[in-house]
């Protein structure tokens, strides 16, 4: 699981693999990962993310968000 | 890369090149053993990867079996020319008729392999007044036999000398080629009574860039990646290899253990050796010499905080590159940190001191006051940064 970054995936929002699965593709660090037919969240991988902000930009249907806990915990204080 | 020259003479004798009867000492104890076959009188040479061990008295002669393990272990303690001798070509004592010169090197103005000859060869031989021949050729064809006849001709030497200089001109100039050498240098090359030529001392430059190409150096002499490996690879060092190796981006690993309390993690364009000697000339003992470059994923960066922070005796870390425009410091950071929170550790603690000036500083200083570490960027140089992590480090 990440300490730095958090990606979040709202299910209720996701067209998930059969009509989209964009981001698996799009994301250079592999954070989306495919498991039993469902997009999930490679936790492991959070920390990789390089904040390219390209599957923001390529979901078609505003599912992802991308949080930077270092900040969100400034902020916070 | 210079070769040694024992490595030099083995590459000649491969190609034909005569060369005397020797073998390599490591320790007194060998001395023995190589007596039953290389005979009395002998000479004793250190391998330095450096020139002028005779001016310096580094060579050392043998009349008699006697004497010989006893000046062999004087000269494997000591130094020569600033190099601590760890090894000796210890080789048969040839009389000699006369020394000549014969290089095969660039001659970088005129873009073009260079062939020097002269019959006044020896350890003076930039003083020497004798004629000094010359010639440019061509790396697109070999040197031909004809050619050497022409340049031999000059030294009006005759019959089976004649022969034997033009063959060795052709080989050498082939050998030049076959491993990308800048310089392959036999001085002395001694006539001996029995009419033949034998290289006596060999020094061989090897183009940095072109070290790719030898993957057998690896096997006949440990050379790899253009570095000598005279120790074996410990198993930390082997770890360190393994997690650079999980992917390919960025350099994360490429370390060298040391017996310090000082954990490295260096890098930038040739920065690492400057920040390793300077955190040494500050009094501190570094517990590796670790470089870090381009963009490693954080999981690298993590395994190796982890592993630096294994070592016994390391107390703390450093993590010092030069400017880089491309290195993401908030990478490195995260990276770093999480390294250090999976070992156990505060990461403000044990981390003395993290000096990355590059890419993503803004992100890399928010993650890095979070942890409570301080950020150091333009604002301090490489040489304050060794200083001033050594300090905390003693506590000062």
């Amino acid at each position: 699981m990440g300490i730095f970054i958090k990606v979040e995936l709202d299910d209720r929002k996701c067209k998930g693999l059969k009509e989209c699965g964009k981001c698996v593709d799009t994301c250079p660090v592999r954070i989306f990962l495919i498991e039993k037919e469902k997009i999930n969240i490679n936790s492991e991988n959070e920390d990789e993310c390089t904040l390219c902000n390209l599957c923001l930009e390529i979901c078609p249907s505003e599912a992802i968000a991308v949080r930077k806990l270092y900040e969100l915990e400034e902020k916070g204080r | 890369m210079r070769l040694y020259e024992y490595e030099a003479k083995k590459i000649l004798g491969s190609a034909g090149i005569p060369i005397p009867k020797g073998d390599l000492v490591f320790s007194a104890d060998q001395v023995k053993e190589i007596l039953d076959r290389v005979k009395a009188p002998l000479v004793l040479k250190p391998q330095i990867p450096v020139g002028g061990r005779m001016k310096a008295g580094g060579i050392q002669f043998v009349d008699n079996s006697g004497e010989a393990g006893e000046k062999a272990k004087y000269l494997l303690n000591s130094s020569l020319r600033g190099y601590k001798i760890d090894r000796l070509l210890m080789e048969e004592k040839l009389e000699f008729e006369e020394e000549f010169y014969l290089a095969v090197t660039y001659d970088r103005s005129k873009k073009s392999p260079l062939i020097i000859l002269s019959s006044q060869g020896g350890i003076n031989v930039e003083e020497s007044s004798d004629e000094v021949i010359t010639v440019r050729f061509s790396l697109l064809s070999p040197f031909s036999k004809y050619k050497a006849h022409e340049l031999v001709s000059i030294l009006k030497l005759k019959g089976p000398l004649f022969l034997s200089l033009s063959d060795i001109i052709c080989r050498l100039t082939k050998l030049f080629y076959d491993y990308d050498a800048t310089l392959a240098e036999i001085n002395p090359l001694v006539r001996t009574a029995k009419e033949a030529f034998i290289a006596l001392d060999v020094h061989i430059d090897i183009d940095d860039d072109a070290l790719y190409r030898h993957p057998e150096l690896k096997d006949k002499f440990g050379i790899e990646n253009g570095e000598r490996r005279t120790s074996k690879v410990t198993p930390f060092e082997k770890e360190a290899a393994r997690i650079d190796g999980q992917d390919y981006r960025g350099v994360a690993g490429r370390l060298v253990e040391f017996e310090g309390d000082l954990g490295l993690l260096i890098g930038g364009g040739g920065a690492s050796l400057t920040v390793f000697d300077a955190v040494a000339r500050y009094g501190g003992s570094p517990a590796d010499y670790c470089e870090i470059g381009g963009n490693p994923s954080v999981k690298k960066l993590k395994d190796l905080t982890k592993l630096i922070l294994s070592k016994p005796g390391v107390k703390k870390i450093a993590v010092i590159m030069n400017i880089t425009s491309n290195s993401r410091v908030d990478l490195i950071a995260r990276g770093i940190i999480k390294g250090v929170i999976e070992s156990g550790y505060i990461p403000h603690e044990k981390i003395a001191l993290f000096r990355v000036p590059g890419a993503w500083e803004k992100e890399g200083t928010k993650i890095l006051k979070k942890y409570g570490v301080k950020y150091y960027g333009r604002d301090i140089s490489i040489d304050q940064a060794a200083e001033k992590a050594v300090k905390i480090l003693q506590g000062n």
